[in-house]
């Protein structure tokens, strides 16, 4: 790919992606199996790992992106890094603000559940 | 709008009190209810205190709760106190106490109040600070009025008269500059929205035991009040030193307090109005 040169890819460069992408399902699968994600976020890392796998694979995809954009493959490659983040760290404030709510209504209702069973117990007492 | 209201005693919270003491005796210290339960024709009210950390100031205002206004149930949400907090208030055997296992911060604490408000029916609720500052003995003014119908929810304010509080510069300008904003929003007038000292009919209760802001709540509680088509107003009192404990606006906070409320205050005018919980659980 003479082209792709000059985009700055090696071909030393398609060994470390495919080594990365190779580690990256591989941990992900594992997380995968040990039941450590919910399930939604094992197949948002497995379309990801997939997604990592295919342009260590096929790199020329990465490229063609370059050469359509006029910049270095891997400007590319951590553009796409970065909007992918992006969205999963916006995700996840979303997430973190529903589970706070959550939690804040669960304290409320643990205090005032408390507090009745307290009553019920001593009819006398505050 | 409803603007400052003469500061009158009204007759309703006069009546009410008598008709208290001809009952108290049967039922007093009723195990499932208020103290005036089961008398239909005698509004309940809810006093609500969030305190964190308020053990050397809630004892006395308890006290003046006692002396002031016998005949209002009172709500202390003790909002996770690390001192003795919630033993004090366990002392008092009128005081209904709830202890939220860990610290949700003002907002969370009052919002449980009002919950407890809406589930156990009563028809005003009145927010109280636990640290004294709140002049105790004008409760049953502001409870007068929204007995009346002057509006929703009444706000004891600093501002509408002369006063005896006077804040420091830096906080005054902050908070007018606040002031201003909710009531360019608001448009009824308000010159104190930061005052927590309040109390607010059952339509305003439904409303926040659905909905109430997380931190600095107070301005922007007002905001959400506005947007459920709700009527705010004002009465002037004289706050009083605070007896105790430290301001929850430290100056570090206060930028970020201006920014936080700004922006929510912002926000919300974006959002579809609150739902009314009326009658909930």
């Amino acid at each position: 790919m003479p082209e792709a040169a000059q985009l700055g890819f090696q071909p030393a460069h398609r060994i470390g992606l495919l080594i990365v992408s190779l580690i990256l399902v591989g941990l992900v699968l594992e997380l995968v199996r040990r039941r450590m994600f919910k399930e939604r976020y094992a197949l948002l890392w497995l379309a990801a790992s997939g997604f990592v796998l295919l342009i260590g694979l096929a790199p020329s995809l990465v490229v063609w992106l370059a050469r359509l954009l006029h910049v270095q493959y891997l400007t590319v490659f951590f553009a796409l890094s970065f909007v992918f983040l992006l969205g999963l760290v916006l995700s996840f404030s979303v997430v973190i603000s529903h589970l706070s709510d959550r939690n804040r209504e669960l304290a409320q209702e643990v205090g005032l559940l408390e507090q009745r069973m307290r009553r019920l117990e001593q009819p006398d007492d505050g | 709008m409803e603007g400052a209201l003469p500061r009158d005693h009204p007759a309703a919270t006069q009546i009410l009190k008598l008709n208290f003491f001809a009952l108290q005796s049967q039922t007093h210290h009723n195990a499932t209810g208020g103290k005036n339960e089961g008398l239909p024709n005698m509004p309940r009210v809810l006093v609500i205190i969030p305190a964190f950390n308020e053990a050397e100031t809630i004892g006395a205002v308890l006290e003046n709760l006692q002396r002031h206004a016998p005949d209002y149930d009172v709500l202390v949400v003790d909002d996770g106190s690390r001192d003795t907090t919630a033993a004090v208030a366990a002392g008092f055997a009128h005081v209904r106490l709830v202890k939220l296992p860990y610290n949700l911060g003002i907002g969370g604490a009052m919002q449980t109040g009002y919950k407890y408000a809406l589930r156990n029916g009563y028809d005003v609720a009145v927010q109280c600070d636990a640290d004294g500052q709140h002049p105790v003995d004008r409760i049953k003014d502001l409870v007068g009025h929204v007995l009346k119908g002057s509006a929703d929810i009444l706000i004891g304010s600093r501002y509408v008269a002369d006063t005896g509080y006077s804040p420091s510069m830096s906080r005054r300008v902050g908070k007018s500059i606040l002031s201003r904003a909710v009531d360019s929003i608001v448009g009824a007038g308000i010159t104190d929205t930061t005052s927590g000292f309040r109390a607010a009919n059952r339509k305003v209760i439904g409303v926040f035991a659905g909905s109430y802001p997380e931190d600095y709540p107070e301005a922007e509680a007002l905001v959400v009040l506005h947007k459920a088509g709700l009527k705010a107003a004002e009465l002037p009192v004289e706050m009083l030193p605070r007896q105790g404990g430290r301001t929850s606006i430290s100056p570090k906070n206060a930028a970020y307090y201006m920014v936080k409320v700004g922006l929510a205050i912002f926000i919300n005018v974006f959002r579809p109005n609150p739902r009314l919980s009326e009658g909930a659980r």
